[in-house]
């Protein structure tokens, strides 16, 4: 029971990875620790009221308020704070950049903006949007920046977060033990649509990552029956749209594998049947304030050719 | 000094009521007396803050199911902002602050706090900027970027609309009350104690405000000056924060937690003060450590300022340096759990009752330290990393704040309700407001802190199903809605006694401090005369002293002179040393508000050219508030006193006045130290900061206005000292030819401002320079205009041999002008020359 | 200073607060203009910074011995201000050394 309640796609207390299982264990130990100090608080607190009161002359009532202020004020703090730093902080190299033995960790760039990610993979020159696909057991260098306000990258289940501010980049060290999905989410409020920048992970055994990144790393082709929704996408959508071969705008977010990706505008809209075409005609109701202008000038026709055409977007 | 007098009590009663009496109907609005003031502000408090719960139930509304249309985005986010913000700035420090200001000077046997206009005057500026702030709300226009405003997001650029400046201006505003209560507060307490009321014989709740006053003096400024840099740079264009010219968005956070982190102390303090006070009342039992506590109150005080950067655990700051900051968080621990003990030893030493106010005081003991515990998990970085920006940390401020605030705050006002109404409040509405209160507060927030640790970031309008979020939110949601009702009842209760209460008898629960000696509910001036205080527990000792006081047996019991009067005592000693004589009612305080209220609307507005002339009609209200002193015909013309007792403040060289503009003057250190630090902190860590190879500013020119400056504060010290010895020979025509000088030193600045070539929109090197130098350019130039008024003084005869004080409190604007202007000389001419070589 | 000042209330914890601001600033200052290598604790800055800690430390320790062993003034407002006094610096001597624990274990610039 209680372990199931600790699960969730983003539960910090159902970790994958070393850092964040480092600090759920800090999550455990912290929480008996300081339960028990609580409940010795309190039970002392209402005993001192319900007991029957006895006398104490003022030297005694001294003496025996210097003996409860220096086991419970003094001692007992600060034995807990200095086992909590001995333990505690050490647990935090977990998390930094150290350098490494063996082979060098994989580097991703992620990008914040309002209100979705740029992810670029710069060994490969591989680029996507609002998913970051990792090799599960390899430690991975997540270096953060943003390209407007601050936001901040927070993957729970492999680890804690790091603001990503304007003008500097910093580095997250992340390591995913298991294959499977888990969910990221902007920490830092960052404007209007905070709440719908969300962030798909998936970790991918070694084959499966390398095939991935293989398969991005041409371009699709386009088959013939498309040519019409790309003729209408490129100079339009294509101003702000990346879209590998087709178009090359920076604004937006990397199209090149958008048929591959569990969901659109960054978490907003999960890929089910018919998700493209509503996302292209609902976004500014979905996800208000979005960077996407509306289509209404478009005609459906048109709407929908580019729909079915993002949709193969999948290599 | 104590005699007694022939007059009949009721006689005498009536006397001091012609003098210290309140107004009634609209001239009520004049009143500057610390009981109605304080009273106010209380009351406003309480408004603001049914307006900040309401907007709690908004959000909770909102988030009772995943993706519920009731709040759209925009709403939202201004409705966190808002709760946030109100709570904070508009409930919180204003309702401490309104306590003590009704209370201290009745706890330390006082008539009056020594600033009265003062506290008028932050009263109407608490109203004006409050009203400013929530009005935004009606407007459809609040403030969306959260309450700590992270730039660039509250800058032009990503918030173009008016939103933020509401929030810069408000807030700002409603600072300038809680910065003046702090001096104010702070000078009292050290400066106006009954005779005989040493330091270690203060009562606990006088030191825990006395601290927090400082703390607020020290902790208000840095959030001042950050937003007036951000408001510069929005609305002037100049840069601070922005990376791309050579800014740092981390410059704000740095401001904004050197104030934030202080603030949460700010509010805990006064309310574990009124647990110390409380406490060995119901345990009927003296405190159990004292001196204990006293160190307590002190290191939390001073660990409070230590620990700023734990709200900044994510920025990337190196680990060790996070190290710090993380060890410093937790040591808060050590202060805190000594008082949890000595409390604790107090309980377990007497013979406690339990009544409602216990019952509150018993709330506040399970969730405030639930609450610090889980701060000491926060403070652990790696920990941190996780829940930081989660609904764990919301969950956390609220046991801290509402725990550590509300409860004791509520158990606070039950135990005062016999002084504000003279009537006792029903035990059984009490007990039903506190249970529902505590079960829907632990339902909202116990609950939440799973939520967060299942990974619910904070300030998110709406969240999809499927996260395991939605059964934690929907209990949170009803729990918020348990605890409203448990808030409604306490106010009904409050509310309903007024009418309804059973009288209170004379110190109906018995208390030790003098508060308790004054009528129920008192009369304006507290006591007819001023006892002497032999003990930490005076009514103990004496219960009979209300008695005694009424009947005028003890110090300064006649009114005949027609002065409003109290002691001035020595701050470690508590020995009397002058008679403090005070200002009665005065309008000045609410046309000064109204018209900085016209300041802020025009800054909203962008009408700069009224906002300048409303900011000079607001210095020549202020300098008529400095002329009605001393020996002026409206103040104390006739200094004589009663054979035996001191003269009177402005007769000596030791009045409170030199105080407050001494705290003052700190506090504006603190504001010119902060923007001195954000010099050097652009200097080392800003990415894009370019600093021409040469600068910009005439060294030789600035150089030699500093020698100038300098001449003339050695000139104006010799000439106080002279004063002091009695001399007071050619003082108009020195005085004049000072203010000339100064003039010519302030226009010489103001030429180096003009003759540098600077451009502040597009560099963060030349705003702060430009800044800087303005700062210094207003201080210099009010020094020559406030000795020229003291050189026309001395021509009316109001300063003078008879009346030596008001030219030494003039020195210290003086001194403070020379000590930053060659710290701005220091960090803006000679450090970059010293880097640059 | 004679023992008894107010201003022992406050002293020693104004030291350690200007303290917390120097190593603050030094470790910023240290890496900023020579970053010693990553990985290792023990540089040139750990043991710079870990000898300031020592000194204050040692100062406010110092202080507060000086303070408890203070012929006992004739006030008795001063007498508390001693005893208080001794304690704020025993308080701030016991900060100084637990805030600068880190230095021993932790890599200055990462």
């Amino acid at each position: 029971m209680l372990l199931a309640g600790c699960q969730g796609p983003q539960s910090a207390l159902d970790p994958a990875g070393p850092a964040a299982q480092a600090a759920a264990w800090l999550w455990w130990g912290m929480f008996a620790w300081f339960g028990l100090v609580l409940l010795l608080v309190v039970f002392l607190w209402l005993l001192a009221l319900r007991r029957a009161p006895r006398h104490y002359t003022p030297e005694q009532a001294r003496r025996l308020g210097r003996r409860w202020i220096i086991a419970g004020g003094v001692l007992l703090p600060g034995f807990s704070i200095l086992v909590l730093l001995a333990f505690g902080i050490p647990l935090g190299l977990r998390m930094l950049p150290l350098p490494l033995d063996g082979p060098p960790p994989l580097r991703i760039e992620v990008t914040g903006h309002q209100w979705w990610w740029a992810v670029r993979y710069p060994e490969t020159g591989v680029v996507t949007a609002n998913q970051l696909i990792l090799p599960v057991g390899r430690p991975v260098d997540v270096e953060v920046a943003s390209a407007d306000v601050i936001h901040a990258f927070w993957v729970p289940r492999l680890g804690g977060k790091l603001d990503m501010l304007p003008g500097r980049r910093a580095t997250l060290r992340l390591q995913a033990d298991r294959a499977g999905r888990y969910r990221g989410q902007c920490a830092e409020f960052c404007g209007a649509q905070h709440a719908h920048m969300a962030l798909a992970v998936e970790a991918l055994e070694t084959p499966a990552f390398e095939a991935w990144q293989a398969a991005r790393r041409t371009a699709s082709p386009i088959a013939p029956e498309h040519a019409a929704a790309v003729e209408a996408f490129r100079p339009y959508c294509g101003e702000c749209h990346r879209v590998a071969g087709v178009s090359d705008g920076r604004r937006a977010p990397d199209l090149s594998d958008v048929g591959a990706r569990p969901s659109l505008g960054a978490g907003t809209l999960a890929r089910e049947e018919g998700a493209m075409r509503r996302w292209l005609r609902e976004h500014q109701r979905l996800k208000p304030h979005n960077g996407m202008p509306r289509h209404d000038h478009l005609p459906e026709a048109s709407l929908d050719a580019i729909a079915a055409w993002l949709e193969t977007l999948a290599p | 000094m104590s005699e007694t007098r022939a007059q009949s009590p009721e006689r005498l009663h009536q006397d001091f009521h012609a003098v210290w009496g309140n107004p009634t109907g609209w001239r009520a609005l004049s009143i500057v007396n610390h009981t109605s003031i304080g009273l106010r502000f209380m009351l406003t408090g309480t408004v603001f803050f049914l307006i900040g719960g309401l907007l709690a139930m908004l959000i909770r509304a909102q988030l009772a199911r995943p993706e519920l249309p009731l709040i759209d985005h925009q709403t939202y986010n201004q409705l966190f902002t808002l709760h946030g913000s109100v709570m904070m700035f508009l409930f919180a420090v204003p309702m401490v602050e309104g306590l003590a200001v009704y209370l201290i000077p009745k706890m330390l046997g006082a008539r009056d706090l020594v600033f009265p206009r003062l506290s008028a005057f932050g009263y109407w500026c608490y109203l004006f900027g409050g009203t400013i702030l929530v009005s935004s709300l009606a407007l459809g226009l609040a403030p969306n970027g959260g309450w700590f405003m992270y730039t660039p997001l509250s800058s032009a650029a990503h918030s173009p609309g008016v939103n933020a400046d509401f929030w810069l201006i408000g807030i700002t505003f409603v600072e300038i009350s809680s910065v003046a209560g702090g001096v104010e507060l702070a000078v009292s307490i050290l400066r106006s104690r009954a005779p005989g009321m040493s330091l270690d014989r203060m009562p606990l709740f006088a030191w825990y405000m006395l601290v927090t006053s400082l703390m607020i003096v020290f902790g208000f400024p840095p959030l001042i000056l950050g937003s007036i840099l951000l408001e510069l740079e929005r609305a002037a264009g100049f840069a601070f924060f922005d990376v791309a010219r050579g800014g740092d968005p981390l410059l704000w956070q740095h401001l904004f937690w050197l104030f934030g982190h202080p603030e949460v102390y700010i509010i805990f303090l006064p309310a574990a003060g009124i647990v110390s006070t409380l406490l060995p009342v119901f345990a009927r039992r003296p405190l159990v450590g004292y001196r204990w506590l006293v160190l307590a109150v002190i290191g939390t005080g001073f660990l409070s300022f230590g620990l700023w950067v734990h709200h900044m655990f994510t920025v990337g700051i190196p680990l060790l340096g996070q190290a710090f900051f993380s060890a410093a968080s937790m040591l808060v621990a050590v202060p805190t759990g000594i008082q949890v003990f000595a409390w604790l030893a107090t309980l377990w030493t007497g013979r406690p009752l339990f009544n409602v106010p216990m019952l509150w005081l018993v709330g506040f003991l399970v969730i405030f330290v639930a609450g610090g515990l889980t701060g000491v998990m926060l403070a652990l970085v790696p920990f941190d990393w996780q829940v930081h920006d989660s609904h764990f940390v919301v969950a956390h401020m609220h046991y801290v704040l509402v725990g550590g605030m509300l409860f004791p705050l509520i158990a606070g006002l039950y135990y005062w309700l016999p002084h504000f109404s003279g009537r006792l409040p029903s035990e059984r509405l009490g007990r039903w407001g506190f249970w529902l209160t505590f079960v829907g507060f632990n339902a909202t927030f116990l609950v939440m802190h799973w939520t967060g640790l299942l990974g619910m970031p904070r300030r998110v309008y709406t969240y999809p199903a499927g996260l395991g979020w939605a059964l934690p939110n929907l209990i949170s949601s009803v729990g918020s809605f348990v605890m409203a009702m448990g808030v409604a009842m306490v106010l009904l209760d409050i509310g309903l006694h007024f009418r309804f209460g059973r009288r209170a008898g004379d110190n109906p629960w018995q208390a030790d401090t003098l508060e308790w000696a004054t009528a129920l509910p008192p009369a304006a001036y507290n006591f007819v005369s001023l006892p002497a205080c032999t003990s930490r527990h005076p009514l103990w000792e004496n219960p009979a002293l209300g008695q005694s006081i009424a009947e005028g047996r003890h110090g300064l019991p006649t009114i005949d002179h027609g002065r409003r009067e109290t002691w001035g005592s020595d701050p470690l000693s508590g020995q009397v040393r002058e008679i403090i004589h005070l200002p009665g009612n005065s309008w000045l305080p609410l046309y000064a508000a109204l018209v900085l209220t016209v300041v802020c609307l025009s800054l909203l507005n962008g009408a700069y050219a009224l906002a300048g002339v409303a900011a000079l009609a607001t210095l020549g209200i202020l300098l008529r508030w400095s002329w009605v002193n001393g020996a002026h015909p409206l103040a104390a013309p006739d200094a004589r006193t009663r054979p035996g007792d001191p003269p009177l403040h402005s007769r000596t060289f030791d009045g409170p006045g030199l105080w407050g503009m001494g705290t003052t003057l700190l506090a504006n250190g603190v504001l010119f130290f902060s923007l001195i630090f954000a010099w050097f902190y652009l200097w080392t860590v800003a990415p894009n900061w370019q600093p021409p190879a040469r600068s910009p500013l005439p060294g030789l020119a600035l150089l030699l206005d500093g020698l100038l400056l300098g001449a003339i504060v050695l000139g104006f010290r010799w000439l106080v000292r002279r004063l002091r010895r009695g001399n007071h020979r050619r003082l108009e025509g020195a005085l004049w030819m000072l203010a000339a000088l100064g003039l010519l030193q302030a226009a010489g600045l103001s030429w180096v401002l003009a003759a540098t070539p600077l451009a502040p929109t597009a560099s963060a090197h030349d705003a702060l320079i430009a800044v800087t130098l303005g700062y210094l350019l207003l201080h210099c130039a009010l020094a020559p205009l406030f000795t020229a008024l003291q050189a026309w003084r001395v021509r009316l005869g109001l300063v003078g041999e008879r009346a030596p004080y008001e030219p030494a409190v003039v020195l210290q604007w003086w001194d403070y002008c020379l000590l930053t202007f060659w710290a701005s000389y220091f960090a803006l001419v000679l450090f970059p020359r010293g880097i640059g070589a | 200073m004679r023992p008894g000042h107010p201003l022992q209330l406050a002293l020693g914890l104004i030291v350690w607060s200007l303290w917390l601001v120097a190593v603050y600033a030094g470790l910023s200052l240290g890496c900023l203009l020579a970053r010693p290598g990553d990985g290792l604790p023990a540089t040139w800055l750990n043991g710079l910074l870990g000898l300031f800690t020592l000194l204050t430390a040692a100062w406010l320790f110092g202080c507060a011995w000086w303070l408890w062993r203070a012929p006992p003034p004739a006030l008795a407002a001063r007498r508390f201000v001693v005893r208080v006094g001794a304690a704020v610096h025993l308080l701030a001597a016991l900060a100084t050394l637990f805030v600068g624990l880190p230095i021993l274990t932790l890599p200055p610039c990462l």
